[in-house]
């Protein structure tokens, strides 16, 4: 039995069919991302997940609890950072966990170390009302993980925060997760979630299009890694002897840079065709398949 | 429904709520208003009540005059304090991570009621008993009965209109719509639904009328303000013979519980 079970879950709002037919299940201990561009159904499913929107059909087991009719307890575990964080403009950091963690039962004690260890051990008698956006996302992290729940919902987690910052969400979310959390997470940004998750759905229009380990959606895809080789003069002549190396799937020529889609073991026999066309190579560097591509060639399908 | 949670909540909105500058103004205003009207109030002559000249008057004359300020000015806290109560989160976002929380949405109602009544409470004890404790120091023989009664029962029709607001909170998507249903109530009750207009369209004195008035939560007030207070009881014209300040009470309380109940059933199937 999966920690979260979603089911056939498919949510209309005035005629829009915002999540459509939806099945998932994520196993305790899994970092999952659920991606897809704006308006893909991320977040409509992420608040099915917690009772705020109710389905259209379908059903959603946290914990084996069904959200709608066990609300309570299917929330009782749950940690929640939403997209955007907002909290009560006259409370300080410190009185605003304290609420929270009344809410959820857990020990008020851990409030105070909770804030320190996201950086805000300063500022814990400080207004909210008085905090900048990135103090308020530290905030936001910070409340999800009182009473330290066994499963994390991070809504965009690095959404709108500078390199550094979404840098540090990163090592967070894995140090939870070593921790034995189970992350589900939601990003329209690849590369973050290339990083640390192990498991990705990709979501269109509302709809399931992929499902799978980061490794095999490469895989089925068939995107293959890319040589990139800048060159002193570059000429159609080398191109096409490139073109027909075995291996090669397909190459093209931007000013003096060169890019092979192929075979990783075809380089060698590619570079010697480069210098016994007489290019003369001055750098090189493959590149591997990025979320990006794999996005892309799923949504360019729809 | 885990009383914890309801405390939690009424806690933080209480806390929330009271740091507002315009709750301290509230008291302020409610402590300046009652010393002027002790002190310089002067509306003639009712009942055995001498109103007449400067100089401090006991708590009956003071009470008569505060009405005319109380009346209109009490449902306006209310309606201020509950109208954003949920329809503000919702546009800020706090409150679906409140509802990410092992949390019911009956709890969060009760809380926001009794923490946004607590408010109501301390802005009004603070400001009249202040006031009170001053017009004791200058008046022999204050009758402190009819002071409490005056101060409880414009509590309570503080709570009657945070209970109507939050109702409009749960209904309306936009803070600016539940805003402007907040300022109709206010006319409706204040304006319109009154003595001297719907006297002039209805026949005086039929006793449907009399009844049809007491439906009003600002009218329920002066009632039951009129019943209580003995020098003030005939303050009100054609109160039914079956009617005690018992019965305004429970009235007055079920117009809290029928629109917390409406609330409840609105807000339990929204989508947030």
């Amino acid at each position: 039995m999966g920690i979260v079970e979603i089911r056939n879950l498919t949510k209309d709002y005035e005629g829009v069919r915002a999540v459509d037919n939806l099945s998932l299940e994520i196993e305790k201990g899994e970092i999952f991302a659920l991606l897809g561009p704006n308006g893909a159904g991320k977040t409509t499913t992420i608040k099915s997940m917690l009772g705020l929107i109710f389905p259209s059909s379908g059903e959603i087991k946290i914990n084996g609890f069904g959200v709608t009719k066990e609300g309570k307890r299917a929330r009782k575990n749950i940690g929640y950072l939403p997209e955007r964080v907002a909290f009560y403009d006259n409370l300080t950091a410190i009185q605003t966990m304290e609420f929270y963690a009344e809410l959820r039962g857990a020990d008020k004690s851990e409030c105070m170390e909770l804030l320190r260890e996201v950086g805000l051990g300063d500022e814990v008698n400080k207004k909210v009302g008085n905090y900048s956006k990135g103090m308020m996302q530290r905030l936001g992290l910070a409340q999800a993980m009182i009473g330290n729940p066994s499963l994390l919902i991070l809504d965009e987690p690095t959404g709108g925060l500078d390199p550094r910052g979404s840098w540090q969400i990163r090592q967070k979310i894995k140090e939870l997760n070593e921790n034995g959390a189970t992350i589900f997470l939601s990003s329209h940004i690849l590369s973050e979630v290339q990083e640390v998750s192990n498991r990705v759905a990709i979501l269109n229009h509302g709809k399931l299009i992929a499902l799978d380990t980061l490794d095999n959606l490469g895989k089925k895809l068939d995107i293959q890694p890319s040589l990139v080789i800048e060159l002193q003069r570059p000429s159609q002549h080398i191109l096409n002897r490139v073109k027909q190396i075995k291996g090669v799937k397909d190459a093209d020529m931007s000013g003096n840079v060169i890019k092979v889609r192929c075979n990783p073991r075809a380089k060698t026999n590619i570079i010697r065709a480069i210098e016994d066309g007489g290019g003369k190579i001055l750098d090189f560097r493959t590149v591997e398949p990025s979320l990006e591509e794999v996005f892309l060639r799923f949504t360019e399908d729809e | 429904m885990d009383g914890r949670t309801i405390y939690a909540i009424s806690k933080k909105e209480f806390m929330d709520n009271w740091r507002n500058k315009w709750v301290m103004a509230v008291s302020a205003i409610f402590l300046i208003l009652t010393l002027v009207t002790s002190y310089f109030g002067s509306t003639g002559t009712f009942n055995s009540i001498d109103t007449e000249g400067v100089g401090w008057r006991n708590i009956d004359a003071t009470i008569l005059v505060m009405l005319i300020f109380v009346m209109p000015l009490v449902p306006i806290i209310g309606l201020m304090l509950g109208y954003a109560a949920l329809v503000g989160e919702r546009e800020k976002g706090s409150l679906e991570l409140m509802l990410s929380y092992p949390v019911e949405r009956i709890e969060i109602l009760a809380g926001k009621l009794f923490g946004l009544g607590a408010v109501m409470a301390a802005a009004t004890f603070i400001g009249f008993g202040v006031a009170g404790i001053i017009i004791a120091l200058n008046v022999k023989g204050v009758q402190w009965g009819n002071y409490a009664v005056f101060v409880l029962a414009s509590v309570l029709l503080g709570i009657v209109f945070i209970s109507i607001s939050m109702l409009f909170s749960a209904i309306f998507k936009k803070r600016s719509a539940a805003m402007g249903g907040a300022v109709f109530l206010w006319f409706f009750f204040e304006m319109i639904w009154r003595d001297p207009l719907i006297s002039g369209i209805m026949s005086t004195g039929s006793s449907w009328y009399c009844a049809a008035k007491l439906i009003n939560p600002v009218e329920e007030y002066l009632t039951l303000i009129s019943v209580s207070i003995s020098s003030l009881n005939g303050l009100v014209r054609c109160i039914p013979s079956f009617v005690n300040a018992q019965f305004i009470i429970a009235v007055i309380l079920s117009w809290v519980a029928g629109t917390f109940a409406l609330t409840w059933y609105i807000f339990n199937k929204k989508d947030l």
